[in-house]
């Protein structure tokens, strides 16, 4: 053992610099969230909890029932039922959704979208069973105003400009600090 | 003298570990033969997590796959994406775009420092170490907010698609990102102060779970708990894809093949991963995010939109001179709303239509007419507005719309054949094996994952060392369940 490692192992060097290092966090602010009575900002484009669409006009319900997004859905939870010129019931069984989005991507109109609400948990397994009453309702909770444009217009993807080069295109602007 | 052996016999104790053991990272089963304070055997268990992923694979076309991979190592989600679309894209014959390729490679490193930021964590709550639990989770969290700017989700993040990303990056996203690359070494500095020298750490992690580089090839190990040893295999570096072979990076590699090696490998990693990131910010190219590959990508909104948009009133009509009868449209139709027999001309009951184009996306004898604003107007009338010829606009549409339709019932048709594409995730060497046979979904896919593999080496890891050491193991080969049982 050398002179150095001695003194290391006598002066508990390590130990004492980790402890300073604990200390001077005690003083910092904390990282912690007190959950139910803080939140922290949801970004834009949560892919939280459906709805669907209302035209801006008409304020019905955008969906034309195609069945593409229950086609495309990956846990098959999307039942989509209609009868004579309308779409009669449009069911989603939030309990075994895995949020991917896939059904918004495949929507070619546009009616459904995927919300910022992640608190849902019920008691009831009644309660976790979308009907179209329910997710038109949360169109209304949810996407207030024109934030549903927005949404589409942002995270209803693909569009053209995936495809080509946009003029405005996010691009690093050099340092700073 | 016989009964008092019998009496006093001593045998090996059996002790079942897991599979709710918490320092077990997830379900796994140990079963561990001990004398006394000793490992004699173990026999690892391993299942308690298996959904079947590599069968509905099989059920599932390969654009509606993706998600499950995201469940594999759900530690990691966005490398697995990563390697599942890299696959795809090499069975499909296409590629990425530059852009889509740099942003692909950012967020990939960014789930490297997240996979290693928990693995620290984990690890460290294993042995001992409860603040660097802690303050692991502090960067983890930064990490997964940044995920949840991009693609709307934290830990399941399905952002990469076969031919690209999802949706471009932000300004914002970039600036905070180049932040969170600025600020993090120092953060790597503040975890290596509180263990790389701490007496406790080295006593635990040095000279346990000794594997000679040899071994650790023989056994299949890849990734870092493979170059503790020595063995400077990287997949990014021997067979770059996306835009490794652009950036530059250093393979840490240990020498001694201990815990204590691969914890430094893991440390310097996250390293690289960081100056990775930042190369990746500042190369990052113009260009599109999407390949323009029309038969494997979803088809952009807005060239629909002339057909699909909310205000377009168009109704479906069936010309009867070109309709050949055959019945396809009259399947495809969700509410039955076309009539006719065989071989005779079909035809739409307008009152029951739902304007939805899906007889538009099956009928191959361009039967099927788009009469623009001809909703709710009188059979007669639709007749004689079906002959008009269309708008441009609505031509290109109704191309675009099709192939949407079909696309997504039936899936991008791989070319038969099949092959095997490697990329390296955080747990090491992540293998997809496609077996085509020309349909939208792959007759086989078989994922070769590391954390599986690595599951298998602990027995040669643990036998002749203490019990407690069983745990400092199996933190250092790094596994998740949820990628080993798939
Ligand atoms: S988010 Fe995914 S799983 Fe959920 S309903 Fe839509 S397609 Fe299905
Ligand atoms: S939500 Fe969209 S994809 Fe689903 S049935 Fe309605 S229109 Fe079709
Ligand atoms: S548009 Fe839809 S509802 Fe109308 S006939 Fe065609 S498939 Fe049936
Ligand atoms: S798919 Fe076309 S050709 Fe066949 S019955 Fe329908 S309209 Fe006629």
């Amino acid at each position: 053992m050398t002179f150095k490692k001695f003194i290391k192992t006598v002066t508990f060097i390590e130990i004492l610099k980790g402890m300073a290092l604990t200390l001077s966090r005690f003083f910092s602010r904390s990282v912690t969230i007190q959950y139910p009575d803080e939140r922290r900002p949801i970004a834009p484009g949560f892919r939280g909890q459906h709805a669907l669409a209302k035209h801006p006009q008409t304020g019905e319900a955008k969906c034309v029932g195609c069945g593409l997004c229950a086609t495309i859905c990956p846990s098959q939870c999307i039942h989509v039922f209609r009868e004579k010129g309308k779409v009669s019931r449009y069911e989603i069984e939030v309990l075994r959704c895995i949020y991917c989005g896939f059904c918004v991507e495949a929507c070619p109109y546009g009616a459904v979208v995927l919300t910022e609400n992640y608190e849902y948990s019920d008691y009831s397994k009644e309660n976790l069973y979308m009907t179209k009453e329910k997710l038109l309702s949360n169109w209304d909770k949810y996407m207030p105003g024109n934030k549903g444009e927005e949404y589409f217009k942002r995270f209803w993807r693909p569009m053209s400009g995936d495809f080509e080069t946009p003029s405005q295109q996010p691009m690093f602007r050099g340092k700073r600090s | 003298m016989d009964q008092v052996e019998k009496i006093f016999e001593t045998r090996e104790l059996n002790v079942n570990m897991g599979p709710q053991h918490p320092a077990t990272h997830g379900v796994l089963r140990l079963v561990l033969d001990l004398d006394g304070e000793t490992v004699v055997n173990v026999t690892p268990y391993v299942g308690y997590l298996h959904r079947g992923i590599e069968k509905l694979g099989e059920s599932l076309s390969y654009f509606q796959a993706l998600p499950l991979t995201d469940r594999m190592d759900y530690v990691s989600a966005m490398s697995n994406n990563i390697g599942y679309v890299v696959a795809v894209e090499k069975l499909f014959g296409i590629e990425a775009p530059e852009r889509a390729k740099f942003i692909r490679t950012m967020v990939g490193e960014m789930s490297r420092i997240s996979n290693h930021l928990l693995w620290l964590a984990t690890h460290a709550l294993d042995i001992g170490a409860m603040t660097v639990f802690l303050y692991c989770f502090r960067e983890r969290e930064w990490i997964l907010e940044l995920f949840e700017k991009i693609c709307g989700a934290r830990l399941t993040v399905t952002y990469p698609r076969i031919g690209g990303v999802r949706n471009d990056i932000t300004q914002e996203f970039l600036e905070s990102l180049w932040k969170f690359t600025e600020e993090f070494p120092s953060r790597i500095l503040e975890y290596e102060t509180l263990i790389d020298q701490n007496r406790m750490w080295l006593k635990r992690t040095i000279g346990i779970g000794v594997i000679s580089a040899e071994e650790a090839v023989n056994w299949g190990l890849t990734g870092p708990t493979l170059r503790g040893s020595g063995v400077p295999y990287d997949v990014r570096k021997f067979t770059p894809y996306d835009a490794y072979d652009r950036v530059e990076f250093d393979v840490p590699v240990g020498t001694e093949g201990d815990t204590y090696d691969r914890y430094r490998c893991r440390m310097i990693e996250m390293r690289q991963s960081n100056n990775i990131v930042r190369q990746c910010i500042e190369k990052l190219p113009p260009g599109p995010i999407m390949a323009d590959a029309p038969k494997f990508t979803l088809h952009p909104k807005d060239a629909m939109f002339p057909i699909t948009h909310p205000t377009k009133e168009h109704a479906f009509y069936i010309d009867e001179k070109v309709c050949k009868g055959c019945g396809m449209c009259l399947r495809a139709c969700p509410v039955k709303a076309i009539t006719g027999e065989k071989k005779k001309p079909h035809k739409i009951d307008q009152a029951i239509c739902l304007q939805c184009a899906n007889c538009l996306a099956v009928c191959k004898f361009k039967a099927l007419k788009i009469v623009p604003g001809g909703k709710g107007l009188s059979e007669d009338k639709l007749k004689e507005l079906a002959q008009a010829p269309l708008p441009e606009e609505i031509t290109k549409a109704k191309e675009h719309l099709v192939e949407h339709f079909t696309f997504i019932k039936r899936g991008p048709r791989a070319p038969e054949g099949d092959l095997y594409v490697a990329t390296e995730v955080p747990k090491g060497e992540l293998g997809f094996y496609f077996v085509s046979d020309g349909s939208g979904k792959p007759y086989r896919m078989r994922v070769r994952a590391p954390s599986f593999i690595h599951a298998g080496v602990l027995p040669r890891l643990c036998v002749g060392h203490l019990v407690a050491d069983v745990i400092a193991n199996i933190g250092t080969i790094d596994i998740v369940l949820g990628e080993c049982d798939r």
